[in-house]
C-alpha cells in the first residue's frame, strides 16, 4: 500500500517536473514570427501547389481555414507541430499546410494573412503565383524524350524546368531538374546532374522528391532536384542542357533461334528450349548493365538589366524583403559597444544582401558586421539573414539613427528602401577615452592624472620609463609559487606547537582530576565501612584516621599521607573539643597499629562509634 | 648531509651569488641600449632590444610598458595593447601603462571584454592580495578552532573571530577564482593580428561571429590545433586563429 502511494507520488513529481521544464523552456523561447512559402512559384491550371505557413514561437495560433483569392482555390489540408531543441533553446513551430488549385491562368497575388497568436497579430508576406495554361515543362524536352530512340535512352530522360522565362539580373529564379528512370531498369545515378551554360549562377542542387509518374502511358521513377538560378548578365541566353550519367539494366538483344547454340542433349536439333542462355546464367544473360548519358534540352532565358538610379546603399539584393532591427544595450557610456541586430527576411538573392547601414553615422564608430543566414526552403531563396554590427558612440547620443536597406523588387520593377525607426538609447559621457597626455621627455608619473570629463582625442602616448626594479617580476599568481607554500610552514609549526602545549596541559589537568576523584571515592568507601559494625577496633580507627587524612587532602589539595591531627584541625577550623577528639582518634589509631591488636577492648562501644562518625561527618570546609 | 655534497652546494651558492649581479648589470645595459634606440626613433631596434630582455625572463612592468610604447610608435597597436596589458598584469597601478592603454585602445578601436558583476566589485584587490588575505584568515580561523577545542570554557569572542575569519577566507577564495578565471584573468589574450574574424567553426570560410580589431580582448576557453575557442566581447563566443592572439600572462 505504502509502495503504491510512494510510486504515485514519484509519478506526480516526475509529471510536475516535466511540466515545469517545458514551462521554463517555453518561457525562454524566441518571440513569435511567421513565414509563408509556396512549393513553386509557377504552376499550370489544375496543378496543385502547396502553401506552407510556419508560425515559430507560438502554439495556439489561429490561422484561416480558407484563403480567398479569385482564380485560386486555397484550402487548409493539415496542421503539424514541431519542436526543436538546440543547446536547451527550444523552438516550437506550428506549420499550416494549404493546397492551392489554380482555376485559371494569370498572375495571382496571395494577400498577407493575419495569424492571431494570443493578443498578437502576425502577418504573412504577400506571395505571387504565376499560373500558365499548359504545364510549364519545356516542350522541346518533352519532344526530345518522345523522340528518343528505342534503346537504352528510352529507359531514362532528363528535363530542365525553368518556369520563369524573363527575369532581372541577379534575380533568383527557381528551377527544377527532373530525371526519369524506368523502374525495371534498376537505375543508379552515377554522375550529376549538372546544369551547363554560362552567364548565370546556380544554387546547390537539392533532391526534393522521388515519385512514380506515368508519362505517355509508361511508368517512370522521377527524381526531382531543386535549385535557383540567378543571371549575371543581361540578354537572351540558354540555360542548360542538364547532363547526368546513370547506370541501367538494358535487356539483351533477342538472339534468333538459329543463332542459339545447340545443347549437347539436343541431338536432333529440335530447338530445345533448355538451350536458352537463361538457363546458363539466369540473372546475367537477360539484361546487361550499361552507362547512359542523360541530357535535357536547354531552356531559354531573357535577362533584363536593373533600372538606373539605384539607391546609394543598394548592394545588389533582388527580391522581396522585410527588415527588423534591435539594439542592445540601451544605456551605455561614450565609447562602449552597442550590438545592433538587424534581420532581413523574405525571398531573393540573399548572397547579395549586405548589412543595413546607418542613415547618419556621424558620431558613431562602426565595426565590420557578422552575418548568418537561416533558409526556409530547400534552395536558399527564402529565409532570414541576421546581421550583428557593433557600433560605438563617439559622443553623447539620445537615439540610434535609422538603419536603411535597399533592394530591387522584380514584381514592382523598382527599387525599395526599407528604413527602421530611430531607436531611443542613452549614451552618457562619463568615461573619457583617455587621460591628459603628453610629455615627450621623461618626467614624474604624477603628471598622468586622469581627466574626469571627456577630453579631445589625445595626440600622443606618454614617455619611456628608464628605471627597472632590481628583482624580476612574475606573472605566476602567489598561490602557485613554491615560496608561498613554504611560508605556510611557519604558522603550521606554530599551530602544532599550540596543539602540543594545549594537549600537555589538558593531560596534566586530567591527572589531577583523576587523583581527586580517587580520593573522593576512597573517602566515600571509608565512610561506608565505618558505618558498618563489622570491623575490629584496629581496623576501625585505622579507617577513621585515613578518612580524616583523605578529607583533609581533598580540602587542602595535599598528599593524604602528610596529614596529621593538627593539619586536619586547622584545615577544617575545628573548635577545641573537636580538636581533642581528633587528636585522641589519631593516638588511638597509632596505638592500635603499633602496640598490637589485643591491647584493649575487643569491640568498640556504640557511643564511641557514634562519636567518631559525628566527628568525621562534621569535617566540612 | 655528506661533506662532499655540502661543499658542492656551497660552491653553487657562491657562484650564483656572484652571477646574479653580473646578469642584472648586463640586462641593465641592454635595457638602456633599447631605450636609446627608442629615443633615436629606431623603433624596430628598440623592439628587438626589449624583446631580448623579455625572452631572458627579466620581466618588469616598466619593460613591458616601454615595449608597448615602441610597438605603438611602430604602428602595431595589437602588440602595443598586449604589452600595456602585461605591464598592468604585473603592476595594476602602473599609471603610465594605464594612460597609454586607453590612448591606444581609442586609436585602434579595440573591443574589450565586459567584466562580470562579481569582478567589478572585487577589483579593489588583485589575486595576490586576496591570496595573502585568504592565508591569514585561514590560519587565524584554524588557531581559533584549536583554542576552542582545548578550552574548558568556550569564549564568545573566539567563536566570533573564527566565524569572521572563515567568512573572509571563503570570500577571498571566491575572489581568487573569479579574478583568475574572469575577463582579466589567466586566460586573457589580446588579438595581435590584422583583419581577424572570430568564426563559428574552425575553418577560414566558416561564418563570421565578430570582427576583432587589433588589441581586442578575448578569453581563451580551449585550444584545438591552430584555433582557439574564446569568449569574445559582447558576450559572444567563437573560434579565432591561434596565431592571431597572444596570452597576456607569460
Amino acid at each position: 500500500m505504502n509502495g503504491t502511494r510512494r510510486g504515485r507520488t514519484a509519478w506526480r513529481a516526475l509529471l510536475v517536473g516535466t511540466l515545469g521544464f517545458f514551462v521554463v523552456v517555453c518561457a525562454f523561447a524566441d518571440s513569435p514570427s511567421v513565414t509563408a512559402v509556396l512549393s513553386k512559384s509557377e504552376a499550370a491550371v489544375g496543378e496543385t501547389v502547396q502553401l506552407q505557413i510556419r508560425v515559430t514561437g507560438g502554439r495556439s495560433a489561429d490561422a484561416p481555414e480558407k484563403i480567398a483569392v479569385d482564380g485560386l482555390q486555397i484550402y487548409r489540408t493539415g496542421t503539424s507541430q514541431h519542436f526543436e531543441m538546440n543547446n536547451f533553446n527550444v523552438t516550437s513551430s506550428v506549420i499550416y499546410d494549404y493546397a492551392i488549385l489554380p482555376m485559371k491562368a494569370g498572375t495571382f497575388k496571395i494577400p498577407p494573412q493575419t495569424i492571431r497568436l494570443g493578443s498578437n497579430a502576425l502577418h504573412t508576406p504577400a506571395l505571387t503565383l504565376n499560373v500558365t495554361d499548359s504545364p510549364g515543362r519545356s516542350s522541346s524536352s518533352r519532344s526530345n524524350r518522345e523522340a528518343q530512340p528505342e534503346n537504352a535512352n528510352q529507359l531514362v530522360f532528363a528535363e530542365l524546368v525553368v518556369p520563369k522565362k524573363v527575369a532581372f539580373v541577379g534575380e533568383m529564379v527557381p528551377a527544377e531538374i527532373r530525371l526519369g528512370f524506368d523502374p525495371h531498369a534498376r537505375p543508379e545515378l552515377i554522375d550529376g546532374p549538372e546544369i551547363a551554360g554560362q552567364g548565370f549562377t546556380a544554387q546547390k542542387l537539392q533532391q526534393s522528391q522521388h515519385n512514380l509518374e506515368t508519362i505517355n502511358g509508361k511508368s517512370y521513377d522521377v527524381v526531382t532536384f531543386k535549385t535557383a538560378i540567378a543571371a549575371t548578365r543581361t540578354g537572351k541566353f540558354e540555360i542548360g542542357p542538364v547532363k547526368a550519367k546513370a547506370r541501367v539494366s538494358v535487356p539483351r538483344r533477342q538472339a534468333t533461334p538459329r543463332s542459339r547454340s545447340r545443347s549437347p542433349f539436343d541431338l536432333f536439333n529440335l530447338d530445345d528450349p533448355f538451350s536458352d542462355p537463361f538457363f546458363a546464367d539466369p540473372l546475367g544473360r537477360l539484361a546487361e548493365r550499361r552507362e547512359v548519358e542523360m541530357e535535357s534540352e536547354p531552356a531559354t532565358f531573357e535577362v533584363k538589366p536593373l533600372p538606373p538610379n539605384a539607391p546609394p546603399n543598394f548592394s545588389g539584393g533582388v527580391g522581396t524583403f522585410a527588415m527588423t532591427t534591435e539594439a542592445k544595450p540601451k544605456r551605455v557610456q561614450v565609447g562602449d559597444p552597442i550590438t545592433v541586430t538587424s534581420t532581413v527576411s523574405g525571398r531573393g538573392n540573399f548572397d547579395r544582401v549586405n548589412a543595413p547601414a546607418l542613415e547618419d553615422d556621424h558620431g558613431w564608430h562602426k565595426y565590420p558586421s557578422s552575418s548568418k543566414f537561416k533558409q526556409d526552403d530547400e534552395v536558399g531563396i527564402s529565409g532570414a539573414k541576421t546581421f550583428e554590427t557593433v557600433i560605438s558612440p563617439n559622443e553623447k547620443k539620445q537615439a540610434l539613427p535609422p538603419l536603411v536597406f535597399s533592394y530591387f523588387d522584380p514584381v514592382k520593377e523598382n527599387y525599395v528602401t526599407l528604413r527602421s525607426d530611430a531607436m531611443p538609447i542613452t549614451v552618457e559621457g562619463g568615461a573619457g577615452p583617455a587621460p591628459a597626455v603628453i610629455a615627450s621627455q621623461p618626467g614624474p608619473a604624477a603628471t598622468v592624472a586622469a581627466s574626469a570629463k571627456p577630453s579631445p582625442k589625445p595626440q600622443d602616448i606618454l614617455y619611456q620609463l628608464t628605471e627597472r626594479p632590481k628583482v624580476a617580476q612574475s606573472f605566476t599568481p602567489l598561490y602557485a609559487r613554491p615560496l608561498f607554500w613554504t611560508a605556510q610552514f611557519v604558522p603550521l609549526l606554530a599551530l602544532l606547537g599550540l596543539i602540543g602545549w594545549k594537549a600537555t596541559q589538558a593531560r596534566r589537568e586530567n591527572r589531577e582530576a583523576q587523583r581527586i576523584a580517587a580520593l573522593r571515592h576512597e573517602a566515600a568507601e571509608l565512610m561506608q565501612k565505618l558505618r558498618r559494625n563489622d570491623s575490629s577496633p584496629q581496623e576501625y580507627f585505622s579507617q577513621a584516621s585515613r578518612a580524616v587524612r583523605v578529607k583533609t587532602a581533598l580540602a587542602r589539595n595535599i598528599d593524604p599521607n602528610a596529614v596529621d591531627a593538627e593539619t586536619a584541625a586547622t584545615a577544617f577550623d575545628l573548635d577545641e573539643n573537636e580538636r581533642t577528639q581528633l587528636r585522641r582518634l589519631f593516638e588511638r589509631s597509632d596505638e592500635l597499629r603499633y602496640s598490637g591488636a589485643h591491647n584493649g577492648a575487643e569491640t568498640i562501644s556504640p557511643e564511641s562509634r557514634r562519636e567518631v562518625l559525628d566527628l568525621l561527618e562534621n569535617l566540612r570546609t | 648531509m655528506k661533506p662532499r655534497k655540502l661543499i658542492v652546494n656551497l660552491c653553487c651558492a657562491i657562484t650564483y651569488a656572484f652571477l646574479i649581479p653580473s646578469v642584472f648589470a648586463q640586462s641593465d645595459a641592454q635595457f638602456a641600449k633599447a631605450n636609446q634606440e627608442y629615443a633615436d626613433r629606431n623603433f624596430k631596434e628598440a623592439i628587438d632590444g626589449y624583446d631580448q630582455l623579455v625572452r631572458s625572463g627579466q620581466w618588469s612592468a616598466n619593460l613591458f610598458y616601454d615595449l608597448g610604447n615602441a610597438y605603438f610608435r611602430a604602428g602595431d597597436f595589437g602588440h602595443a595593447i598586449l604589452n600595456y596589458e602585461r605591464a598592468l598584469a604585473l603592476d595594476r597601478h602602473h599609471p603610465e601603462a594605464d594612460a597609454n592603454l586607453r590612448i591606444v585602445r581609442d586609436e585602434a578601436r579595440a573591443l574589450e571584454l565586459t567584466p562580470t558583476l562579481a569582478e567589478r566589485y572585487l577589483k579593489f584587490a588583485n589575486v595576490n592580495q586576496f591570496t595573502i588575505a585568504s592565508a591569514i584568515a585561514l590560519w587565524v580561523a584554524t588557531f581559533c578552532i584549536v583554542a576552542l577545542i582545548f578550552a574548558r570554557r568556550r569564549s564568545g569572542a573566539v567563536i566570533a573571530l573564527s566565524i569572521v575569519s572563515l567568512s573572509i577566507f571563503a570570500v577571498a577564495v571566491f575572489a581568487i577564482y573569479q579574478l583568475d578565471n574572469g575577463s582579466n584573468g589567466r586566460a586573457l589574450a589580446i588579438v595581435t593580428g590584422m583583419n581577424v574574424q572570430a568564426r563559428v567553426a574552425t575553418a577560414d570560410n566558416a561564418n563570421s561571429v565578430l570582427a576583432l580589431p587589433p588589441g581586442s580582448e578575448i578569453r581563451v576557453l580551449s585550444n584545438r590545433g591552430d584555433w582557439i575557442y574564446a569568449a569574445l566581447p559582447n558576450n559572444l563566443r567563437g573560434w579565432v586563429p591561434a596565431k592571431s592572439a597572444e596570452a597576456v600572462r607569460l
